[in-house]
């Protein structure tokens, strides 16, 4: 018995040391983030911290237009005093976000958003709302944000202006099996924003018979600027559905940005594929979202994605064929960039 | 045999099958001996929650939590080891400093312990050591965020358990004080990447870390509790509180969930009898 109670006695007090040690451990062992103050410095470090640390383009952007991460720091830092207000606070912060020059970065407050697009507002917009309406009439289909119809050359026209509903399988197949006696087909996303990812690629899938290599991905595995994971290579898988055969021509401008982007992408990987119009806007990183002490909303590029080539397309791709809307169309009711795909089509 | 006579017999079958049923019942009762001592408790737990997942945000978050815990501890005479089983279920609200930002999390835990009794001193103490394997899915929500707007909350851990409970009187009644605690040092969490998507992930299948192997290390997390049992009403009560902080340091990402709660439940005491075939 007394060997007994000795084995109880250790292991009671093993047991109290065991409690001892897990209070201690918690106690000092705490995992917590360092919090900016909600001060006009405080938001500025803080915004400025997650740029630094988990924005994905820094080197890109040091080597492509000769950012300097740490000297915008030294610039703004400057110009923030404490005794600034919101709206002034946030022009500094914004000021400070377009030296990225990327559309996918953002301040969102509850009296504006904060942007930089000179990516497409410093170019022509062409594209022409007038003259949409004159091509598309009023009898053209529509369905889950495609709107379609047959030109009077036989020739298919698809307006699709945003990819930020998912397009369904039904509503593509009821499109092209209506499209199918034409000739060829023009699909028309200027000023096609961008949304979903998968809308882009379920809408591609229809334009190729094989397994095509579109282009990578890859993403930050760490708080260094060149922390990256190893590229993942993005396959596009033809559709198990209805898949067009005919020569395509896919209308361009500066406004076609982020999955926009990543559509024309795809589709210049496809065959009997023509780009055709103006550079596009670009937007090659998926966005984030982050918040700083005084409850704005910040998103930026977190995931580069890039062409087959291993090159980035953050600054847009450039078409098959440079064509912009001229004022002499533009009065005779003509959309010059239309025309000129129809020309491609027609041939 | 007539109609009448055919229904009488077959009421005499069917009353002599069933007497036979009841007294095989009955002997087979008599022959049964009690082999299991459960306490099940149900306990609701009010408290404040405090937040922090840098995937979603670098922000704290702090608000209330509401959980659900039943607790059963299942005492085999004879038997070395007794089992602990916990079902936890837990809603979490809370706001950023700004209120700005909103945070909502919604997590299941279920606990199940071995643990050997120790009954040292007098007899009033009892000392309960052994292990637990604990399985937690749950999903943390921002409502402001768009392409990270969630993260999912999928681990399993290993690690000791113990727990101290001395019975006492008082106002003529017994009552029991119990302290428990859960330390987990080995285990296995999903996390994205740093900057991964949750659509590389799972829409790309593109894995890249995980499933990550946590330890006191990355992982120091822990679970308590303090409570006293007092009967009242022919009822015995418990209230006390609970302590929980998970958090964990992984793929360069923090996150922390730090519970502390009110407890209040109620105690069922039972025999579990295993009838002889």
């Amino acid at each position: 018995m007394t060997h007994r109670h000795a084995i109880t006695r250790t292991m009671g007090k093993a047991a109290a040391m065991l409690l001892a040690a897990c209070c201690t451990w918690c106690l000092t062992a705490c995992i917590d983030e360092e919090q900016f103050p909600d001060s006009p410095q405080g938001n500025l470090e803080a915004l400025w911290r997650i740029i630094d640390e988990h924005y994905c383009f820094l080197d890109y952007k040091k080597e492509a237009i000769g950012l300097d991460w740490d000297e915008v720091h030294t610039r703004y830092a400057s110009r923030v005093d404490e005794g600034m207000s919101r709206t002034q606070l946030f022009e500094v912060l914004c000021a400070m976000l377009s030296e990225l020059r990327d559309g996918h970065v953002n301040i969102y407050t509850s009296f504006d958003t904060g942007r930089e697009w000179s990516w497409s507002e410093d170019y022509p917009s062409n594209v022409s709302d007038t003259l949409l309406r004159k091509y598309l009439g009023t009898d053209y289909k529509m369905s889950n944000g495609l709107n379609y119809r047959v030109l009077d050359d036989n020739i298919g026209y698809v307006r699709y202006p945003s990819f930020a509903n998912e397009i369904g399988s039904g509503n593509l197949d009821d499109m092209l099996t209506f499209l199918a006696p034409c000739r060829g087909l023009i699909i028309d996303i200027r000023s096609n924003g961008g949304g979903m990812l998968t809308s882009a690629e379920t809408f591609a899938a229809r334009f190729t018979n094989e397994e095509l290599l579109v282009g990578y991905i890859q993403h930050k595995t760490g708080k260094g600027h060149s922390d990256f994971s190893p590229m993942e290579k993005q396959i596009l898988k033809p559709a198990k559905a209805v898949r067009w055969q005919k020569p395509v021509v896919v209308l361009t401008n500066r406004g076609v940005f982020s999955a926009a982007n990543e559509f024309v992408k795809y589709m210049k990987c496809c065959p009997k594929v023509t780009i055709v119009g103006d550079r596009t806007g670009g937007g090659a990183g998926m966005p984030f979202s982050s918040q700083l002490p005084c409850g704005w909303s910040i998103r930026f590029s977190a995931c580069p994605i890039y062409d087959r080539d291993k090159n980035s397309t953050e600054f847009g791709i450039e078409p098959d064929h440079h064509v912009g809307l001229t004022d002499a169309d533009f009065h005779r009711g003509r959309d010059t960039i239309i025309e000129h795909a129809r020309q491609l089509l027609g041939k | 045999m007539t109609t009448t006579d055919k229904r009488a017999t077959l009421l005499r079958i069917l009353t002599t099958a069933l007497a036979v049923c009841f007294c095989t019942t009955m002997m087979a009762q008599d022959e049964s001996t009690p082999t299991k001592k459960v306490t099940h408790t149900e306990m609701v737990a009010i408290g404040s929650a405090d937040l922090l997942d840098t995937y979603l945000s670098p922000e704290k978050y702090k608000g209330s939590e509401m959980r659900y815990i039943s607790h059963t501890i299942r005492d085999i005479p004879g038997d070395r080891w007794q089992q602990q089983i916990i079902h936890q279920g837990s809603i979490a609200m809370a706001d950023d400093r700004a209120e700005d930002g909103n945070l909502m999390g919604g997590l299941y835990t279920l606990d199940y312990a071995l643990q050997r009794p120790f009954h040292p001193g007098d007899g009033q103490w009892e000392l309960r050591v052994g292990g637990m394997a604990n399985f937690n899915l749950g999903v943390l929500y921002n409502s402001r965020n768009q392409n990270n707007p969630a993260q999912l909350k999928l681990s399993m851990q290993l690690g000791p358990a113990a727990a101290v409970t001395r019975a006492f009187h008082l106002f003529g009644k017994e009552w029991r004080a119990r302290y428990e605690v859960e330390l987990p040092l080995l285990g296995l969490m999903f996390c994205p990447n740093y900057g991964q998507s949750y659509y590389e992930i799972f829409t790309r299948g593109d894995y890249d870390h995980n499933a990550v192997v946590t330890t006191p290390f990355n992982a120091p997390s822990m679970r308590h509790a303090l409570t006293i049992d007092f009967p009242l009403w022919k009822v015995t009560w418990r209230v006390g509180y609970l302590g929980d902080y998970q958090q964990a340091e992984v793929n360069n990402l923090k996150q922390h969930a730090y519970t502390h709660a009110l407890l209040l439940g109620w105690v069922k005491k039972f025999k579990v009898t295993r009838t002889r075939k």
